[in-house]
């Protein structure tokens, strides 16, 4: 019955999360003006990719986690810890879901719908990258306690 | 809209975030008084340590940790108590897994894991702990109980 459960090491989320938080506050900054709105449309897109690929193949086989294990990793001390690949896995979702909010929002004309994603995003993101504080992780066990998603 | 307010709005959004972050880091892992802390029920908890069911708390005191499966803090809290339960005498530490116990969650209202309660000698809740715990806390917790 128990699969075996993929073990990470935690510093390649946030490494992932570092690389985003970047991408998504230059988002939020292009997002504030209709002329370079296009901007931060095409790359909230690539942003939307990424998260696509880390909810579908996990963090592990994501371009990032891939360059993390190949080229990061190896400079640092192995890790004191592993963690249980879902819940980084599962931030991936909730990011996916925040990066289509924001092109639900444009196409309904919300005005800032995009720099509202982007802003999120950068929020998650920083906490997760520097803060070592997981958001979506954080929502697994009280989205669970609610019944929203099962084990 | 004008250049400087697009960067007083970057600047803000970096800044209030940041301040959320400073905010959590300086809360997380710090224990809070219980008064009237609830009785603890071994039986009821199933708390199981080394294969076996516990069935008395700590001499001193007890440190019941609750974990889930997919929590590499937990992990890492959980070695920081087991150092310290060999390292000095009547202290005890529970670890129970509550991925599967949603009804333990509920009962002690856990949003976060690792989530930890302090107990004493008779296992009534003296305080509790979200999150990773600090040193300082640890510190703090068994300090109090020595006199």
């Amino acid at each position: 019955m128990s699969k075996q459960i993929e073990q990470i090491d935690p510093r390649g989320p946030r490494f992932g999360a570092a690389i985003i938080n970047i991408f998504s506050i230059i988002i939020f900054f292009f997002a504030l003006d209709k002329a370079t709105e296009a901007i931060a449309v095409s790359l909230l897109s690539i942003v939307w990719v990424s998260f696509l690929w880390g909810t579908l193949l996990g963090n592990s086989k994501h371009p990032f986690g891939v360059f993390y294990k190949k080229v990061v990793r190896p400079k640092l001390a192995a890790p004191k810890e592993l963690e249980d690949s879902r819940p980084p896995r599962f931030a991936q979702l909730v990011g996916l879901f925040v990066t289509s909010l924001g092109f639900v929002l444009l196409a309904l004309n919300v005005p800032f719908g995009i720099a509202i994603a982007a802003g999120a995003l950068f929020g998650a993101s920083t906490l997760q990258a520097y803060f070592g504080y997981c958001l979506g992780c954080q929502m697994y066990l009280g989205l669970r306690r609610l019944g929203v998603i099962r084990g | 809209m004008p250049l400087e307010t697009r960067i007083a709005l970057v600047v803000a959004v970096i800044l209030a975030v940041l301040a959320l972050g400073l905010f959590w880091k300086l809360r997380t892992g710090r224990s809070k008084r219980v008064t009237n802390g609830q009785q603890i029920d071994l039986a009821k908890l199933g708390a199981v340590k080394n294969g076996k069911p516990v069935l008395a708390f700590g001499e001193r005191m007890t440190f019941l940790q609750f974990s889930t499966e997919f929590c590499s803090q937990c992990v890492q809290t959980a070695r920081v108590y087991k150092e310290l339960e060999q390292h000095s005498d009547g202290i005890l530490h529970i670890e129970v897994d509550i991925t599967n116990r949603l009804d333990v969650a509920k009962e002690f209202n856990i949003l976060q894991t690792p989530t930890t309660l302090v107990l004493d000698a008779a296992g009534r809740v003296t305080s509790r702990i979200g999150g990773a715990t600090k040193a300082q806390t640890i510190k703090d917790e068994t300090g109090h109980f020595t006199i």
